[in-house]
């Protein structure tokens, strides 16, 4: 048979599916008629309700009428005026509802006109017991026409009633034969359905699962390493077969790949391996770059730091020699200043031995006067002496001469303590003089030595200034030289990280070639592991 | 200044008016003129002193003796002057002044004697003039008077000018 395993399943699905459908049309139709014979059984109820809520109303009419009569109250007649108002709405009621049924139309109608009449009859005591007294209202009553009229309504409405009840039974027996019949259809119909199904199932499950499964064990024998066998075609056209012939395909394509997978895994493996071999080897020889680089970096480095430290050594020379330089100038500066007020101290000096000597001519001058009057003086003693001598060769008349002698000689001796004291101070004078001759001398030679010795000073600090001139230019050709070694030595930090650098990537690349060089070989490895697992 | 002037010619009239005191026997007091040699004070009669004059110039004599000091121009008379300090040996015991030359004359000599300072003329009497201790002074005792309680010493002026010693009496070949 041309059938694809979809008809198959499609026609078992069918099946199900008109039984499906019969036993859904057989609960549906019935069903329905449950549902309508139950709407009639209701009916009949509610029929038989309101021919009893007629009765209930005559009868409470009947009871107020008859409470009225006893009693006279008005109040007692409330039921009467209940009934009365709701016998008529009922009645419309009831007749709606067996406007099918004739007999009972006809019944209702009797009925209605008999309540009718009854209700007046009511009406009629109650005005006579109203007007006419409670004897009057019994005696109406006794004359059993109301009762009469009351009778025939029950009869009436008894016969209404077994209608109904006819009709339920019927109802009722017809709705227990529907449903028997519902239940035997399920009870017959469920377990033959079942065992054609399950027939239906057994063959379709047989056509695609044998098969199947004959597939499956191959698989399963693929995957276990086997790729030796092979699924007989059963010459089938449906899926299945389709199967089995794109599965034999595909175990004759495995097996092909698998011997070319096996011929370019071993190429691998030789590969990687070599490859391994030279990564390894370059890895190494990065690895004593690097670790030489890095010695040469650091070595580098501490040239440039001692490069750094020299210059710097250098700056401060340099600073130290300018101010050395400043200090001198203001040495130099000093001491010629120094000179100069030396100089001046000098032309002082010289004033002063000028107003000494001045002062030497006049204390000699002075001394010449002193001499002079010390001469008078003396002079003038001699004198009186010589007048003492002739006053003394004179004798008696030379007394008078004599007193003027001693005079003359008391003069001469005062003028010559005079002249003493003068000479006295004179010679203080002199001796300061000379004291002042004296210091003026030392003050010049003081001078002439200072003199010389700034002249000294001054040719020390020139050649002071001129050796931190010299100090300075060295210092600078040192600070600049300086400079020059740490600009190269910073160049040549920097190519050395470069090269480190380098190094390092290519330390960095040569591990992850080595890595995956591993990987590859460990691939290559598990492949060959993975295809030798299969036979062919 | 007036007021100095009224008071010293006061005291000069009162000194003046003043009766000289009494003297003794003229003979007991002797005037003599004090004066300083070789910080020595000597005295030496004033009744032989004719003058007292300071030394100007004086010429030195060559081929005499050392004491003669040589000859100066007093008055237009020429006197020889005896530095006594050479001719009594006395030790020199430092300059002087030397510029006073004391006139000594009597009837027969008449020479100078140098002196360093002239002090004057004192009168002192003659009991006070006691003999010379011995050790004192180097001068011969002929030519000494004797010596004061003041330690001045007075020179025998008679025995000077009569010495003969002093006398220089020489030729000099031309």
């Amino acid at each position: 048979m041309k059938l694809t395993i979809g008809t198959k399943i499609y026609t078992g699905y069918f099946l199900a599916i008109l039984i499906i459908i019969f036993f859904g049309l057989t609960a549906y139709l019935n069903t329905g008629k449950l549902l309508s014979d139950s709407k009639w059984v209701t009916h009949s109820n509610e029929v038989k309700n309101n021919i009893t809520s007629v009765l209930s109303a005559m009868q409470d009419a009947e009871t107020g009428q008859r409470g009225f009569i006893i009693t006279g109250n008005e109040s007692y007649l409330v039921p009467y005026f209940q009934g009365r108002d709701s016998i008529y709405p009922i009645l419309k009621k009831l007749k709606g509802l067996i406007i099918d049924n004739e007999n009972q139309t006809h019944r209702a109608d009797l009925v209605e006109s008999l309540i009718e009449k009854r209700l007046a009859e009511i009406e009629e005591i109650i005005q006579i017991r109203r007007s006419k007294g409670f004897a009057s209202a019994e005696s109406g009553v006794m004359t059993g026409t109301g009762k009469k009229t009351m009778d025939s309504i029950r009869a009436i409405l008894a016969e209404m009633t077994r209608e109904e009840d006819i009709l339920l039974a019927n109802r009722s027996s017809k709705m227990e034969a529907v449903t028997h019949k519902t239940t035997s259809t399920i009870l017959w119909g469920i377990p033959i359905s079942v065992i054609i199904l399950a027939l239906i199932g057994f063959i379709i499950t047989r056509n695609v699962a044998k098969p199947l499964r004959m597939v499956t064990r191959t698989a399963e024998s693929i995957a276990n390493g086997d790729l030796s066998g092979s699924i007989t075609s059963s010459g089938r056209n449906d899926e299945v077969g389709a199967l089995m012939q794109s599965f034999n395909k595909m175990i004759k394509m495995l097996r092909e790949q698998n011997q070319e997978i096996l011929k370019g895994v071993n190429i691998i493996a030789s590969t990687s391996s070599q490859i391994l071999t030279s990564t390894t080897r370059i890895a190494t020889g990065s690895a004593e770059t690097a670790a030489a680089i890095s010695q040469t970096t650091t070595t580098v480095e501490e040239v440039r730091q001692a490069s750094q430290l020299s210059s710097q050594k250098a700056k401060n020379l340099s600073d130290s020699s300018n101010k050395v330089a400043e200090v001198s100038l203001k040495g130099q500066k000093a001491v010629e200043e120094t000179v100069d007020g030396i100089n001046n101290i000098s032309k002082q000096m010289d004033e002063i031995a000028q107003t000494v000597i001045l002062l030497s001519e006049q204390s000699q001058s002075i001394g010449g006067i002193i001499a002079s009057v010390t001469n008078l003086a003396d002079q003038s003693n001699l004198l009186a002496v010589n007048a003492a001598i002739e006053a003394a060769k004179a004798g008696e008349q030379g007394k008078g001469f004599a007193v003027v002698a001693l005079e003359i000689r008391n003069l001469a001796e005062q003028s010559k303590q005079a002249t003493m004291q003068v000479r006295k101070i004179l010679n203080d004078v002199q001796k300061a003089t000379n004291a002042a001759v004296l210091a003026t001398e030392q003050g010049n030679r003081a001078v002439e030595a200072g003199v010389k010795k700034s002249a000294q000073a001054g040719e020390a600090i020139r050649i002071l200034t001129e050796s931190s001139g010299e100090a300075v230019q060295i210092a600078t050709q040192i600070v600049a030289s300086s400079q020059q070694q740490l600009i190269g030595m910073d160049q040549i930090g920097m190519a050395m990280q470069n090269i480190n650098q380098a190094g390092m990537e290519t330390s960095i690349s040569m591990t992850q070639a080595e890595e995956a060089l591993t990987n590859l070989h460990e691939l290559g490895r598990k492949l060959k592991e993975l295809v030798e697992q299969f036979k062919m | 200044m007036k007021k100095e002037i009224r008071s010293l010619l006061k005291m000069r009239a009162v000194s003046m008016a003043i009766e000289p005191e009494l003297k003794r026997d003229s003979s007991a007091i002797i005037e003599i003129i004090e004066f300083t040699l070789a910080a020595e004070i000597y005295g030496i009669e004033s009744a032989f002193v004719r003058e007292v004059c300071i030394l100007k110039d004086f010429t030195p004599l060559p081929g005499v003796p050392s004491y003669i000091l040589g000859i100066v121009n007093i008055h237009g008379q020429i006197l020889p002057v005896v530095d006594l300090k050479i001719f009594f040996n006395l030790p020199e015991k430092g300059l002087g002044e030397l510029n006073k030359v004391i006139i000594l004359c009597d009837d027969q000599m008449e020479f100078g004697i140098l002196a360093d300072d002239v002090k004057g003329i004192k009168t002192i009497y003659r009991e006070e003039i006691l003999p010379i201790p011995p050790k004192i002074s180097g001068i011969g005792e002929k030519y000494l008077k004797g010596v004061t309680k003041d330690r001045l010493i007075i020179l025998s002026a008679k025995n000077l000018l009569s010495d003969k010693s002093i006398v220089v009496y020489e030729e000099v070949n031309q």
